[in-house]
C-alpha cells in the first residue's frame, strides 16, 4: 500500500514540529509548511492526499489558503484546526469546503482517527464481516462470534466491538468512542467509556487470548493482536 | 462652534438681567403713565376751578371793568393764564400778563369739555376754553391755561430714574444671579469631585444621595447604578482571574513536582512512560478546565448565543440516559413525560442536562434511582432529574451553581458542571433551580414554551 502524503500548514513552531513526528509515526508521510504562502504553493505543488490547516496563520490565513486550493480545482480533504470555539469558525470553514475540523487543544489521538476517517472516505467497505485473530463479526446480523463461541453483546457494545474492528491498530480516544459510539459530542470527565470497555474486555476478552484491546495510559485505546 | 461650550451661570444670570429688565419698564411704563394722568386730573381740577370762578363774577359783574377788576383781586396769589375776550374779540382780562395772556387768546383754543396740551411760545400748557354770557357784552370767550413744564420737568426725571434703575437692576440681578446660579451649582461640583475620586480600586466609594438636591438626585441614583454594574463586572472579572489562577496552580504544582523529582535519577522506560501518561492526563484536565472556564467567561459576558433549532427534549433525556446509564450499576433510572421541544443548540443542551444526569448518578446510593421527566406547567417546558440519597445541605444549595463550588471539597470534578449548566439554561431564557428534602434532591430547568410540540 502506497503511504499517504499529508501537509501540515501551522505556524506555531513545536505544535507543528510534533504534529509531523506523530504523524509520520503514525506511518503517514508528513510534510510541514509553517507559513500560509508556503503552505499553498507547496499544496498547489504536491501531491497531498489530505491537509492539515490551522485557520490563524501569519500572512496568508488557512481560509485564503483553503480557497486558492479549492479555486486550482484541488479536491483533496482538508481538516482545519482552530483555536476559537466559535460557531462561525466552523461554518465559515466548512462553507469554504474543508472536510473537518478540529478546536484546540486537542487531543493527538483524536486527530488520528479524523486523518483516518477522511482518508478512508470514498473508499467503501463497510458492509460484510470483520475480524481479528479469532473474533470475528458479522456486520449485518449483528453477531459477534469468537473462538467459536457466539458472544451475547448489547447493541452498544456492538457497536463499539464494531469501531475497534474497523479501526485495527488505531488509538481510539475516549473523546472520539464517546461521539462515534454514543453520539455524546462534548468532553465529559466521567469514565464512562472506560466503564463500558471494561463490561466488552469481560465480554470479548477476559476469558480468551491473546487479548485483543488494550489500554494506552492517557490516550486511549487500541485494538490490536499483541 | 469648536471649543465653545455654554455655560449654565452665562445663561442664568442673562435670563435673570433680562427678567428684570421687562419688569422694571413694565412697573415704569405703569408708573409715568399713572402719574402723566395724574397730573392731568390735578391741571384739569384747578382749570375748571378757574373756570367756575371766572363765570361766577363774568355773572355778577355789570360791566367789564369791575368784572376785570374783581377778578384780578380774586386771582391774587394764584397761577396759570387767563385771557378773556368779548364778543367783538377785544381783549377784557388779561392776567397775570399781556405777553402771557395774549398768545393764548389768539391760539384760538376749540371750546372741548377736556384740558387740552399746547405749546405757547416755547412753554407747555394745558388749556381749556369756554363761552359765557355776560351782562355786560353778551358772550365772552374764555381761555384759562396752566403752564405744565414743572409736570413734564417731574415726569422725564421720573423717566430717566426709571432707565438708570432698570439698568442697575438688570446688572444687579445678572451678578446676583450669577452667584446663585454658581452656589446653587455646588452639588455639582461635588458630584464631579466624588467621580473623579473613584478609580478601579474605589469602585465602592458612591455619591451619598440623601445630601443631593432633589433635582439631582435622579441623575446620582443613576450614576451610583452604574458604579454598582461596573464594580461587580469588576468584581467577577477579578474574581475569575483568582480564581483561575487558584485553580490552575494546584495541578501545575504537582506536574513540576512529579516531574522534577522523576528528573532527579536515571529510570526505567516504563517509568518515564508512566510519568508522561500521567503528565498527559494532568494537561487534558487542565485544558478541559481552561475550556470550561472560557465557556463560562463568554456566557458572563453574554456572548454565549446558542444556534436555535428543535430539541425534542424526551429523546435527548434518552440519549443520555443511554450512554451515563453505564456508570449507574444498582441505580433505576426511570423517564418519563411527553417529548416536549425547546428551541435551543442541541450539543449545549447535551451537555447541561449530561452535566445534571452524571451528578445524579454519582450521588445515588446502590438501591436507589433517578428519574427524569418532561412535562409542560404554567406555559413553561419542565425538565426535571432527581434521585434518592443524602440531601444536600440548605446552606450547601445555596450558591451550588457557583463556579468552583464543589460539595465536597478536594473531591473529584472540576466544580465548574453546574456553574456551566446555569450558564447554558440562561442562554436559553429558562432557569435552573434546585431543592432538597430528606431522601431527595431535585434539580428543575424551566424552559421558555415556544409551542410546536410533536402530537
Amino acid at each position: 500500500m502506497r503511504i499517504m502524503k499529508i501537509l501540515i500548514v501551522e505556524d506555531e513552531a513545536k505544535t507543528g514540529d510534533y504534529l509531523k513526528q506523530g504523524l509520520s509515526e503514525a506511518g503517514f508521510g508528513a510534510d510541514l509548511a509553517r507559513n500560509g504562502l508556503d503552505g499553498m504553493h507547496e499544496g498547489l505543488a504536491g501531491e497531498y492526499d489530505l491537509l492539515i490547516l490551522d485557520v490563524n496563520l501569519p500572512g496568508l490565513d488557512g481560509w485564503q489558503v483553503l480557497k486558492a486550493l479549492r479555486a486550482a480545482g484541488r479536491d483533496l480533504p482538508v481538516l482545519f484546526l482552530t483555536a476559537r470555539d466559535q460557531v462561525e469558525d466552523r461554518v465559515k470553514g466548512l462553507e469554504l469546503g474543508a472536510d473537518d475540523y478540529l478546536v484546540k487543544p486537542f487531543a493527538f489521538s483524536e486527530l488520528l482517527a479524523r486523518v483516518r476517517t477522511l482518508l478512508r472516505r470514498g473508499r467503501v467497505k463497510e458492509a460484510g464481516n470483520l475480524s481479528i485473530a479469532d473474533l470475528e463479526l458479522d456486520v449485518l446480523k449483528r453477531r459477534a462470534i469468537r473462538a467459536g463461541q457466539r458472544i451475547d453483546l448489547t447493541a452498544k457494545e456492538f457497536a463499539l466491538l464494531e469501531l475497534f474492528l474497523r479501526r485495527q491498530g488505531e488509538v481510539l480516544a475516549r473523546s472520539f468512542i464517546a461521539s462515534q459510539v454514543w453520539d455524546m459530542n462534548f468532553d465529559s470527565d466521567t469514565n464512562v467509556v472506560e466503564v463500558a470497555i471494561r463490561r466488552l474486555r469481560a465480554k470479548v476478552d477476559e476469558e480468551f487470548t491473546p487479548k485483543l484491546i488494550h489500554t494506552l495510559r492517557g490516550m486511549g485505546y487500541v485494538m490490536e493482536i499483541r | 462652534m469648536p471649543g465653545w461650550r455654554y455655560s449654565i451661570t452665562l445663561r442664568l444670570s442673562l435670563a435673570f438681567a433680562l427678567l428684570a429688565t421687562l419688569v422694571f419698564a413694565a412697573l415704569g411704563l405703569y408708573f409715568s403713565r399713572a402719574a402723566d394722568d395724574h397730573m392731568a386730573e390735578l391741571d384739569a381740577h384747578d382749570l375748571f376751578g378757574k373756570l367756575a370762578l371766572i363765570g361766577h363774577v363774568g355773572a355778577q359783574e355789570e360791566t367789564a371793568e369791575a368784572f376785570a377788576a374783581r377778578l384780578g383781586d380774586a386771582l391774587i396769589g394764584q397761577n396759570g393764564v387767563i385771557a378773556t375776550v368779548d364778543a367783538q374779540k377785544k381783549a377784557v382780562f388779561r392776567w397775570p400778563s399781556a405777553e402771557l395772556a395774549d398768545p393764548l387768546a389768539a391760539a384760538g383754543v376749540a371750546l372741548s369739555q377736556r384740558p387740552i396740551r399746547q405749546t405757547l411760545g416755547g412753554a407747555e400748557y394745558r388749556v381749556i376754553a369756554a363761552d359765557m354770557e355776560t351782562p355786560w357784552g353778551g358772550t365772552a370767550h374764555v381761555v384759562v391755561g396752566r403752564d405744565i413744564r414743572h409736570h413734564t420737568d417731574f415726569l422725564d426725571q421720573l423717566q430717566q430714574d426709571f432707565w438708570l434703575a432698570i439698568v442697575a437692576a438688570a446688572l444687579l440681578t445678572a451678578v446676583v444671579g450669577a452667584l446663585i446660579v454658581r452656589s446653587g451649582m455646588h452639588p455639582v461640583r461635588d458630584i464631579a469631585r466624588a467621580a473623579g475620586r473613584i478609580s478601579a480600586g474605589q469602585l465602592a466609594e458612591r455619591i451619598p444621595e440623601q445630601d443631593v438636591p432633589t433635582e439631582l438626585a435622579e441623575l446620582v441614583h443613576a450614576f451610583n447604578a452604574m458604579l454598582g454594574r461596573l464594580e461587580e463586572s469588576f468584581k467577577r472579572l477579578s474574581d475569575f482571574s483568582a480564581d483561575l489562577a487558584h485553580e490552575l496552580r494546584t495541578p501545575i504544582h504537582s506536574l513540576r513536582m512529579q516531574t522534577e523529582v522523576s528528573l532527579g535519577k536515571a529510570r526505567s522506560v516504563n517509568e518515564y512512560h508512566d510519568l508522561l501518561a500521567s503528565n498527559l492526563e494532568e494537561y487534558e484536565r487542565l485544558s478541559r478546565m481552561i475550556a470550561d472556564m472560557l465557556f463560562l467567561a463568554k456566557a458572563e459576558h453574554g456572548l454565549l448565543v446558542p444556534q436555535k433549532a428543535a430539541v425534542p427534549l424526551l429523546d435527548l433525556c434518552r440519549r443520555l440516559v443511554d450512554y451515563y446509564g453505564i456508570l449507574a450499576d444498582d441505580i433505576a433510572i426511570e423517564v418519563l413525560g411527553e417529548n416536549l421541544v425547546v428551541q435551543g443548540d442541541s450539543l449545549m443542551l447535551e451537555r447541561a442536562i449530561g452535566n445534571l444526569l452524571s451528578n445524579a448518578i454519582r450521588h445515588t446510593p446502590a438501591g436507589g434511582g433517578v428519574g427524569l421527566s418532561v412535562r409542560q406547567r404554567d406555559g413553561k417546558v419542565v425538565l426535571s432529574i432527581a434521585n434518592t440519597g443524602q440531601p444536600i445541605p440548605a446552606e450547601a444549595l445555596h450558591g451550588i451553581f457557583d463556579r468552583f463550588v464543589r460539595l465536597n471539597p478536594g473531591g473529584e470534578g472540576s466544580g465548574l458542571g453546574l456553574a456551566i449548566v446555569k450558564s447554558i439554561v440562561m442562554a436559553h431564557g429558562g432557569v435552573v433551580s434546585a431543592t432538597s428534602g430528606d431522601s431527595m434532591t431535585e434539580f428543575v430547568i424551566e424552559f421558555p414554551d415556544k409551542g410546536d410540540h410533536p402530537a
